[in-house]
């Protein structure tokens, strides 16, 4: 092996050590903070660890300090929320990603667009109208508020990506069964259906961990009486960092749990805006 | 050929054609909770608090508001161009070495796609604090004063956690498009003697300039509406960005007035990003049938 060969793959070797400390250094932070009682600046690492900011987290232990209250019923709270936006969402976006992969639609562009604007402009203003609106409906602060808007966040990616599914799915094969005599309804539920049923999963995965980790809309609609864990995690980390990211981890495992389950599924234009 | 039997059934004429009818409710819902306020966002930043006509939020934002925008312009461009050089490289990298260190580094670089933006801002709160772990390391190394840690919840804070959020989904866009250029393009111009460097700005650039554009503009356009981060890591500090502004604005003074003009200048931060993504997007739905990006 020659010299140059020798520098060359160092350099790379430093580089590729350099990158991985950028990448995987923010999250080292975030699990050191979680366990750490005792870090005094200025330590390089926590003085003492443990896991007493998890127990009070998991309503295990009771604490006073300040932002330290049991996470389960925001925990809940975001569960049922998102599991209730999934199930309205995907009632909404199967039949429209069926629509728009089958069918040919007079204004088809002009539908396009609609669906495709939540992801090129800002969603902050749209939240600000809503809450001029909800606050009129008494809809302002509500758990259905909230679900609202994370159906409005979550259903552009619904109606993609069941979408993108129904096209990939031969016509012919539906043709197939109505020839033989099955209804359009019938044809649509044994067959396209269960062949569909992959992707529209992934799509429901999608929704509902864009629900789970929805912070903006929330924000402006939801707060001060919906805590979702993401509110909780907001108004926490003011005041105790342990808390916070015992809570910002609790946020993230599911998001790439899931995330790495649907890896086939994974492709850039669904990610677009995730988080 | 057996001809299908349920088109020439006796069947009444139905009143409305049946995609109108699955796609009715997304559709209502769509122009309701975002056709309705996108519009009101620009009608309401031209009245007062009473409902008349004026420009008085156009000149207090220009008052209050000119330095923030300048603000988040210029956080969205940094972030927008440095995301695009080190997604590039990071790409190339990817699409021309092989080997178990490249491998884990093509599975590592895609965790931060899916970390939502509330934890990516909590983990910079920690990571970038003058007592967080950048600095204890820098310190470590010998490359910073401990006693005068950088202090980060600022501009090139905001921007590192754009960066970092940022570079993962690009490389996953562009990667996607180097990906899709034939080995035998490569090889050919190898043969005639291209060294990489030639192979990579006559080849591999120019053949993938869609990917690289449209991860460039989807990037750009998610910096300038994030609201999370800058909230989380900056606050009410001056300067700001324009969403964080928005925010206090309605949350401190209920002024829907100047918090939609803001938004309208966010808007119009993103038109020509949204322009381009738009047209070719539904271009790409129309003709080609494939999903949006």
């Amino acid at each position: 092996m020659s010299l140059k060969r020798i520098l060359i793959l160092s350099a790379e070797l430093v580089l590729l050590v350099l990158v991985f400390l950028l990448i995987v250094g923010p999250m080292m932070s975030l699990l050191l903070w979680s366990v750490a009682i005792r870090w005094y600046w200025p330590a390089t690492l926590p003085q003492e660890v443990g896991l007493d900011y998890w127990r009070q987290a998991l309503g295990l232990e009771k604490s006073l300090a300040i932002g330290a209250v049991s996470i389960v019923p925001a925990f809940l709270l975001s569960l049922s929320i998102a599991v209730t936006v999934v199930a309205i969402t995907m009632l909404l976006a199967i039949p429209a990603g069926y629509a728009l992969a089958k069918y040919r639609i007079p204004f088809g562009p002009a539908i396009l667009f609609l669906f495709l604007m939540p992801n090129a402009f800002p969603q902050q203003p749209i939240f600000v109208n809503l809450l001029g609106l909800f606050t009129r409906l008494r809809l302002a602060g509500t758990v259905p508020g909230v679900m609202l808007t994370h159906i409005l966040v979550g259903l552009v990616f619904g109606v993609w990506i069941t979408s993108a599914t129904f096209r990939a799915i031969p016509s012919h094969l539906e043709e197939a069964a109505r020839s033989v005599g099955a209804s359009r309804a019938r044809a649509f539920f044994r067959i396209t259906l269960p062949l569909a049923a992959p992707g529209l999963l992934s799509s429901a995965v999608f929704v509902f961990i864009t629900s789970l980790d929805e912070f903006t809309g929330t924000f402006f609609i939801g707060l001060p009486f919906v805590n979702t864990l993401p509110m909780t995690l907001y108004s926490s980390s003011g005041y105790n960092m342990q808390f916070a990211s015992v809570i910002a981890i609790i946020l993230l495992v599911p998001s790439i749990l899931f995330m790495t389950l649907i890896q086939r599924m994974l492709r850039a234009e669904y990610v677009g805006g995730m988080g | 050929m057996p001809e299908l039997p349920a088109r020439r059934g006796p069947r009444l004429a139905p009143r409305f054609p049946p995609w109108l009818f699955l796609l009715l409710p997304a559709l209502s819902f769509m122009l309701l909770m975002y056709g309705y306020p996108f519009v009101r966002s620009f009608v309401q930043s031209f009245l007062d608090a009473a409902g008349r006509f004026t420009l008085a939020n156009y000149a207090k934002t220009w008052d209050l508001y000119l330095k923030d925008l300048g603000f988040t312009f210029a956080v969205t461009a940094f972030s927008t161009l440095l995301t695009a050089v080190l997604a590039i490289l990071l790409a190339m990298y990817l699409r021309f070495r092989d080997g178990p260190l490249a491998r884990l580094m093509g599975g590592l670089y895609r965790l931060p796609i899916f970390i939502p933006f509330v934890v990516v801002a909590q983990m910079m709160n920690t990571f970038l604090a003058p007592h967080g772990l950048f600095n204890l390391a820098l310190a470590r190394v010998g490359l910073v004063n401990i006693e005068k840690p950088l202090q980060l919840f600022n501009f090139w804070g905001l921007s590192f956690g754009f960066i970092w959020k940022m570079v993962p989904f690009s490389v996953l866009i562009i990667h996607g498009g180097f990906q899709m250029i034939d080995n035998s393009y490569i090889e050919a111009a190898r043969s005639a003697g291209a060294r990489t460097g030639t192979v990579i700005t006559r080849i591999l650039m120019p053949m993938s300039r869609s990917s690289i554009l449209v991860a460039l503009v989807l990037v750009y356009s998610q910096v300038v509406g994030t609201f999370t981060l800058p909230y989380m890591l900056i606050g009410g500090k001056i300067p700001t960005t324009i969403t964080v502004d928005i925010a206090h604005r309605v949350n401190y003074f209920r002024d829907f007035g100047v918090a939609n003009t803001l938004g309208v200048f966010s808007y119009l931060l993103v038109l020509v990003t949204a322009i381009y993504y738009l047209r070719s997007s539904v271009r790409r739905v129309t003709e080609e049938g494939a999903g949006p990006r």
